[in-house]
């Protein structure tokens, strides 16, 4: 017990010394370091887009330093605080952030740039009002998730008579892009005069929205659609109506383009999803970074293409 | 005793009923066969886990792991059946190899060194999700129908093979908790541990053999989860823990441990079930949900300190 309990403060004592921060001065002069910071790592769209941006590191390699983190889940928002704190200590000369929340995030990044770091935002937009009660300026670098949420319903509104009930799987309701993907779903369909007769939050997650979905499908028989914010919720919404014996009768829709979803969209289980080229969305933040810190470019919103799929 | 029994067992079955009536007004469409088609769906993972739950709970102790373990055991299951192409007999095995393990480890590590099982468990779980999203390479892994005659129902009704499956489970685990040696010693050492030892009922092997089998049934549960979803997905079963220990604590199995039933643990996952069920089918939001679930494990957990007085 003794034993056990030196151990566990020894370790406790160095695990302290290895998260004071290094000296920003510390490592090799010149290259400037760029910080990836994800959500999820748990979620195939990020690790793409972490394989991203590395192979551009490894083409620009004499450019700069690559530092990739992400938190263990999509809303673990301390967690993610503490990787901003953390890059900034280690020394980024910019980080490239995907927040996990569109607001919790600004007064972390706001340190970060009084830090004299350079932030930019990529794939999920902070929320404006509180940037601008921060006076703080972030570029923001990503795909227009209304716009692609409104054409992948557009896709589906095709299929279905006018007036037809649908339903609506939302993601996490504080974040920014599921707002976004929620209200392009609810542009497409009001505009094609359907009935929107539900909206949920499945939370991202493929059991969530499984268990929403049968709910929703027992709730409302007569549901014609329904349109998923994102793949995994996608996937559990396929499986949801497939055991309620409704394959074919109920037409699903998701976001992001996932490899798993690929055998459904084949099949026609899933109708259509959207591309955000989430390998390219990095490497577009981070080229903006590299354009300001070698070039003294200042620094400025760029909309990437979103690609609609089906099949 | 036995009449004390027998009322737990009735106020449980009253709560059920009353939920489902409940639900039944505020919204029509809940007495439907997709409502309870998808209750069924839901039941056979949570059941499994919960009679697991319920056999470490009555030692006092308790595993925070078990979501965690559905996720890697999952994983386990989508690698295996997804990228090497093995069938469903062996993604069973491997699974159930892989829950026992992990299992057995939570159990000799908190008996033999002495350490709270929540602790220990909780650095489990984030071990389990770290593996889980290793092993998976942090992809969702989609499988499709190898894995999916478990969980579809049988001729087109409600019953599939895992609620059959996690029907039989809870039976055995009842007759192993009430009427079998390993059982009474379980149910001894979480009344009084310095009595049982004092009797002669070995304390550490019944202990690390729950915590063992708990992991086995959540390997299962693992299997039955993926074979619902038709895929593989490393986030699966966050919070699921919480079910599980509020399904056990609905059940009347006394978080200080010496008391406990499986059966009863049954019916704590058959009211989890349909209250969250319920509340999509009334559009309840996610605040209100939880705000819900979470009152209803309070009240149990109040019912239980006023029966022990």
């Amino acid at each position: 017990m003794k034993l056990l309990s030196r151990l566990l403060l020894t370790s406790l004592v160095l695990g302290l010394c290895a998260c004071k921060p290094t000296s920003p001065e510390s490592s090799t002069p010149g290259k400037p370091k760029i910080a990836l910071v994800m959500k999820s790592l748990a979620n195939e769209f990020f690790s793409n887009m972490a394989e991203g941006a590395k192979k551009h590191q490894a083409a620009h390699s004499d450019e700069y330093e690559l530092l990739v983190g992400g938190i263990k889940n999509e809303t673990d928002l301390t967690e993610q605080v503490n990787l901003v704190e953390q890059m900034t200590a280690q020394g980024a000369k910019a980080i490239v952030i995907a927040p996990a929340d569109s607001k919790a995030l600004i007064p972390a990044l706001k340190r970060a740039q009084q830090a004299g770091v350079l932030v930019i935002n990529i794939d999920n937009k902070l929320d404006a009002e509180v940037l601008k009660q921060a006076e703080l300026s972030v570029p923001f670098v990503g795909p227009d998730n209304r716009e692609g949420a409104k054409r992948v319903g557009e896709v589906l509104a095709k299929k279905l008579p006018a007036g037809a009930e649908v339903a609506i799987i939302e993601g996490v309701t504080t974040a920014f892009n599921g707002q976004q993907r929620r209200a392009g779903f609810e542009d497409a369909m009001k505009a094609a005069g359907m009935n929107i007769v539900a909206v949920q939050s499945g939370q991202w997650e493929m059991e969530k929205a499984s268990n929403i979905a049968s709910g929703i499908l027992s709730a409302h028989p007569n549901v014609k659609a329904l349109l998923c914010a994102n793949d995994n919720m996608a996937l559990g919404a396929a499986a949801a109506v497939q055991s309620a014996g409704k394959t074919g009768q109920v037409l699903i829709v998701g976001f992001d383009n996932i490899s798993a979803l690929k055998p459904l969209l084949t099949d026609g289980r899933v109708t259509a999803t959207a591309d955000q080229h989430a390998d390219q969305l990095a490497v577009f933040g981070i080229e903006a970074a590299l354009k300001v810190i070698q070039g003294g470019a200042s620094p400025e919103d760029q909309t990437t293409t979103v690609d609609v799929i089906e099949k | 005793m036995n009449l004390r029994r027998w009322t737990d067992f009735l106020v449980l079955l009253a709560v059920w009923a009353g939920m489902i009536l409940l639900f039944g007004l505020l919204r029509d469409s809940f007495f439907s066969a997709a409502t309870l088609g998808s209750v069924a769906n839901r039941i056979p993972a949570l059941a499994l886990v919960a009679t697991g739950m319920t056999l470490v709970m009555v030692t006092g102790g308790i595993d925070l792991s078990v979501g965690s373990v559905l996720g890697l055991c999952g994983a386990v299951v989508g690698v295996v059946m997804a990228d090497w192409q093995w069938g469903l007999p062996g993604a069973l095995l491997a699974s159930l190899v892989v829950g026992t393990l992990v299992g057995s480890i939570n159990g000799v590590v908190s008996v033999k060194l002495r350490l709270p099982s929540f602790i220990v468990t909780l650095g489990m779980l984030e071990i389990a999700r770290g593996l889980a999203f290793l092993t998976t390479d942090s992809q969702t892994k989609y499988i499709g129908a190898p894995v999916e005659s478990l969980g579809a129902p049988i001729g087109g009704w409600v019953i599939s093979p895992a609620f059959i499956i996690a029907l039989i489970v809870v039976a055995c685990g009842q007759i192993m908790l009430s009427h079998m040696a390993l059982g009474r010693h379980l149910l001894a050492i979480g009344a009084n541990r310095e009595a049982a030892l004092i009797s002669g009922v070995p304390v550490d092997r019944p202990r690390i053999l729950a915590h063992a089998l708990l992991g086995t049934l959540t390997g299962l549960a693992a299997v039955f989860n993926c074979s619902r979803l038709g895929s593989a997905d490393p986030n699966a079963g966050i919070g699921f823990e919480l079910s599980a220990i509020a399904a056990v604590v609905v059940g009347g199995t006394s978080l200080m441990g010496g008391r406990g039933s499986v059966i009863k643990s049954l019916l704590g996952v058959l009211i989890i079930a349909t209250l969250e069920a319920g509340l999509v089918q009334i559009g309840a939001s996610e605040p209100i949900k939880r705000v819900v679930t979470g009152a209803v494990i309070v009240a149990a957990v109040l019912a239980d300190g006023w029966r022990r007085k």
